[in-house]
């Protein structure tokens, strides 16, 4: 979707929600604003700022989640990643409110939410398998949200025809959900999560049902309606291309604690572990080369040598030395494998007693190694990065 | 809504008003009888060594057993080749016979029996048609002797056997058998070396089913069989009518209740043991779960069509040795299912008779049994009295159980086991000793012969039904529906009521009409608890059959096999109705 096209869009939901946050107060029912009970969070009143403090859940003996401290500036796309079983969805309903907290308290706006049921912390969720109600048509599901804030039905009709229309979904709104598709049923979710305009969204891997191409299209949709919306989401998700491209910052969890949050580009370059480096990405760990690893800085104690595949070249061991050659350290190493990928050759090359992967694009005049070949490794020293065992 | 928070998150509370029921009316007289039963509180085995130091009670005891599981392994091997070839039919004809199965279940069992009478009897069909071909002289005796009990028991037993073996055969993974027949096994080979193993938590839960209700269930032998058939069951209930001495009651109960544990333990214990993820599906050797039970198979069939037509068409494949299947099966359905129902259509026709005595086929047609039925207050009033009772058990039991079922999905593992199984104890124990505990409860209460008394009477065991029933709906149902609708600002309340109970609807009708049946059908426990002064029709045509055999109890009878057509609608529109949305998203996902 072109920049011009987006700025159209947002125009037009500017429209339909002028200022959103008072106008669901106002147009609520006869009963008015009095109807809203004390404890809800006025979202218009305060930036929504999410805080995770220490907070552990147990269930009997096994830990979900273990002193997790977090926190989710206002408007900004953070992804929990992470392997199954490290705690995401638990982390992920902990703020939803749907499980307690063991030990530790939560903050949505600076306020605890402990006493805080959950139908009263107004978060747009989607779930993984979407959980839209079997028996209500499309369009019934977008409007419970607004029912139940107690917005009249023309204003409902309105709402529900314009963001149906936003997820091209206009002729749909008659259908049951199990008349749809995996990618419609997803759009309805999203719709029915954004629509009442809570201020904060929670995604539980939301693509995750889908095929590849369906995934990336929607990958667009949910980085357009951020953009437009400007919600405070978070977003569970175990791909981990998802959580490069969508997010501002990215929770890498491990065993329900959290082994690092940066940007996508501070994680997958500077990972500060050898979990997130390999998680991330692929990672050639420098160890049992048969020498040591240099690198421009000193090497801390308790990590090891890493360095992405992409960073490393590999030439023909007759080859002149290079211009920058003094920057740079050598390995001779075999082929074992090499794996043809389209843009891109995939080499297994064994230095010493270990296997070492370079990823080479692919161009013309390009040398082409067989297996058992002898070749020459060289990467930059300042590429060279320590991570924690 | 202080209430609703602390319930949500307590949830176990909700069963908390069913507890208290099955408490007061049957939970604390059990206890005191079995006290009793030990002469509390001097504690003593008096009353075992008493009712044990008599032969005839041994010779009684052992004939109970006897009868019980004679008529369960008959059930059994019927049970199982109709359960397989109505498996292995195609969906439209599986169907059609799960409704013929289900009808007679439905029916009122006196009625069922007073068909034997009407088929069995010194001038009765058979009778009458051997005289007519000149076979025989006189008539035979045909009724009131062992043969006509298992006749009897068999033909009442037969659908809750059949029913639990179906659900099992159903979610059998029929690629299996096509797996080891590819790794070339026989046919026979394949069946008993992977079928029959995987089909056996039905054959436990049918046998279990069947056994334990034999076991309490005294009606049919009484009224089919002869002095010498008595079941333990019969002398408690005599005694209880009789020469109340409850210490004499109690430890026979207890022998009987004793049976059934031992039993229940030996088979039912390693049943859960089998069965992994403490589903309470898999208790199924509770009384009468088969509705629920094929039910369950229902739900369960759905995600697997493809498979099972796979599967159908392997087995009926013009494979040599499979053909017998196609010749030999439907002739035994065939005759199963007019063992089943032709006593229903003898009953039809017998309440037209114009004759004054029981007589098969009647001499001419009238409709004086209808009129005689409607025009004696003691008949009408009692089906009034009947009625009021059932739509009064039905509201409280549905209320009850789906509470308790709600409660219960979402407790923790252990006191959901615990707490089903205790709730469920008035339907998986004899039902002459839940009889016999009532009575003693009722008594405190001072509820005996009022129709309240019965009301609370039935409500114990009609709202395990019901909760069986709703759980079995909820364990299909997404929590995180639920949760969609909290997040979206949808309080407690406003949860269940929209989104929670139109999902869980069918299953809530389903049990409301289960448990009407269970207190329109009742009479043992009525029996004990109506004192004589409430008379339900179940009582009087209990009575009817016992001293008058006259036709009005046809009349009545053939009006009571309508009523499963009306339930069968009933179901149709709760169950079948809700299921287009589920094939088609079944179709969506593999599309
Ligand atoms: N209700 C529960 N009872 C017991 N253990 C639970 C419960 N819910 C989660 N757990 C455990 O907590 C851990 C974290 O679960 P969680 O669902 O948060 O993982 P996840 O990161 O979302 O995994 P996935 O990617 O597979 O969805 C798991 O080991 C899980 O078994
Ligand atoms: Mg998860």
């Amino acid at each position: 979707m072109s920049d011009s096209s987006v700025l159209k869009k947002q125009n037009s939901l500017l429209k339909i929600w002028p200022t959103t946050h008072a106008t669901a107060g106002a147009t609520a029912t006869p009963s008015g604003p009095s109807h809203l009970e004390d404890d809800r969070l006025e979202p218009s009143s305060i930036p929504a700022q999410i805080e995770f403090r220490s907070v552990t859940k147990t269930y009997g003996q096994a830990t979900a989640v273990n002193d997790l401290s977090l926190s989710v500036r206002r408007g900004e796309f953070l992804t929990i990643l992470g392997p199954s079983g490290s705690g995401k969805t638990t982390a992920l309903m902990l703020l939803a409110g749907f499980v307690a907290p063991t030990k530790g308290d939560i903050l949505i706006a600076g306020k605890s939410v402990a006493a805080v049921p959950a139908y009263r912390r107004d978060q747009g969720i989607v779930f993984q398998s979407y959980a839209l109600f079997p028996h209500l048509t499309v369009r019934r599901n977008l409007e419970f949200p607004l029912e139940m804030r107690g917005i009249g039905a023309a204003e409902r009709a309105k709402r529900v025809d314009s963001i149906l229309e936003r997820v091209h979904l206009r002729e749909f709104d008659s259908r049951m959900p199990s008349q749809l598709s995996g990618g419609q049923q997803q759009r309805v979710a999203l719709a029915r999560a954004l629509i009442a305009d809570p201020p904060i969204l929670l995604l539980d891997e939301p693509l995750g049902a889908l095929d590849r191409n369906l995934r990336e299209q929607m990958q667009g949709e949910i980085k357009s309606l951020h953009r437009e919306f400007g919600k405070t989401t978070i977003c569970v998700t175990h791909d981990q291309e998802e959580a490069l491209t969508l997010s501002d910052r990215i929770v890498v969890m491990r065993a329900g604690k959290i082994e690092q949050t940066d940007t996508p580009e501070t994680l997958y370059d500077r990972p500060m572990t050898r979990f997130v480096a390999n998680f991330l990405g692929e990672a050639n760990i420098l160890e049992d080369l048969g020498f040591e690893v240099e690198s421009d800085a000193a090497q801390p104690s308790g990590t090891v040598g890493m360095i992405r595949p992409e960073r490393v070249c590999i030439a023909a061991t007759g080859e002149p030395k290079r211009a920058d050659a003094d920057r740079r350290q050598f390995a001779i190493g075999t082929v074992d494998d090499m794996i043809y990928a389209g843009p891109l050759r995939k080499y297994n090359v064994r230095v010493g007693d270990s296997l070492l992967v370079v990823r080479q694009h692919v161009a013309s005049g390009q040398q082409i190694f067989r297996l058992g070949d002898e070749v020459k490794l060289d990467w930059l020293r300042s590429d060279v990065r320590f991570v924690a065992t | 809504m202080q209430l609703l928070q602390r319930l949500g998150r307590l949830p176990v509370l909700l069963a908390f008003p069913a507890l208290g029921v099955l408490l007061v009316v049957f939970g604390i007289p059990i206890v005191r009888l079995f006290l009793t039963s030990l002469n509390a509180p001097e504690f003593s085995l008096a009353n075992y060594q008493m009712f044990l130091g008599q032969p005839a009670n041994i010779r009684v005891l052992f004939q109970t057993v006897e009868i019980s599981a004679i008529a369960t392994f008959v059930c059994l091997v019927i049970g199982y080749p109709t359960a397989y070839v109505m498996v292995a039919a195609s969906k439209p004809v599986r169907m059609a016979l799960l409704v013929l199965v289900v009808i007679p279940y439905l029916t009122s069992f006196l009625a069922r029996t007073y068909a034997w009478i009407v088929i069995l009897g010194d001038t009765g069909l058979i009778n009458n048609l051997l005289l007519y071909f000149g076979l025989i002289s006189g008539p035979l005796q045909l009724i009131f002797n062992r043969m006509a009990v298992y006749v009897g028991m068999v033909h009442i037993m037969l659908p809750m056997m059949i029913l639990p073996l179906v659900s099992v055969m159903i979610g059998i993974d029929k690629s299996l058998m096509s797996a080891a027949r590819s790794m070339g096994a026989r046919p026979f080979t394949a069946f008993w070396r992977v079928f029959f193993p995987l089909s056996l938590p039905g054959v436990r839960s049918g046998s279990l089913l069947v056994f334990v209700i034999c076991l309490g269930f005294y009606i049919t032998p009484a009224a089919l069989g002869g002095l010498g058939d008595a079941m333990l069951s019969t002398f408690i209930a005599a005694q209880v009518q009789t020469s109340f001495n409850v210490a004499r009651i109690a430890a026979a109960s207890f022998v009987l209740l004793a049976i059934a544990v031992v039993v229940l333990s030996m088979l039912g214990l390693d049943l859960s043991g089998s069965a992994p993820s403490g589903q309470i599906a898999r208790k199924s050797w509770l009384p009468r779960p088969p509705p629920f039970g094929a039910l369950k198979g229902k739900f369960g069939e759905l995600p697997m069509p493809y498979r099972a037509k796979r599967w159908a068409a392997h087995l009926y494949k013009a494979g040599g040795e499979e053909r017998w299947l196609k010749i030999v099966g439907p002739a035994f359905i065939a005759l199963v299912m007019a063992f089943l129902l032709f006593p229903e259509i003898v009953v039809i026709i017998m309440s037209f008779s114009a004759g004054a005595f029981l007589e098969f086929p009647p001499s001419g047609l009238s409709l004086q049994w209808y009129r005689s039925f409607f025009g004696d207050p003691a008949w009408y009033m009692a089906a009034w009295t009947t009625i009021q009772i059932g739509v009064a058990v039905t509201i409280l039991s549905t209320v009850l159980g789906t509470l308790a079922a709600l409660g219960l999905s979402r407790a923790a593992p252990q006191a959901r086991r615990l707490l089903t199984m205790v709730i469920l104890t008035p339907i998986t124990i004899p039902v002459i000793v839940v009889g016999v505990a009532t009575y003693l409860g009722l008594i405190d209460l001072g509820l005996v012969g009022s129709q309240t008394g019965i009301v609370f009477a039935h409500t114990i065991g009609a709202m395990g039904y019901v909760a069986v029933i709703v759980s079995a709906t909820l364990a299909n149902f997404d929590r995180r529906l639920e949760q969609a609708a909290q997040s979206m600002r949808a309080g407690p309340l406003q949860t269940f009521m929209r989104v929670t109970l139109p999902l869980i609807r069918p299953g809530i009708i389903g049990g409301a009409i289960f448990a009407f049946v269970h207190s329109f059908d009742e009479v043992v426990i009525t029996s004990l608890v109506s004192g004589f002064s409430v008379y339900t029709l179940p009582l009087k045509m209990w009575e009817n059959i016992r001293n008058e055999v006259d036709p009005t109890v046809a009349a009545v009878a053939s009006l009571l096999t309508l009523l499963p057509v009306l339930w069968m609608i009933a179901l149709y529109l709760t169950w079948w109705r809700s299921r287009p949305q589920v094939n088609l998203s079944i179709s969506e996902a593999k599309g």
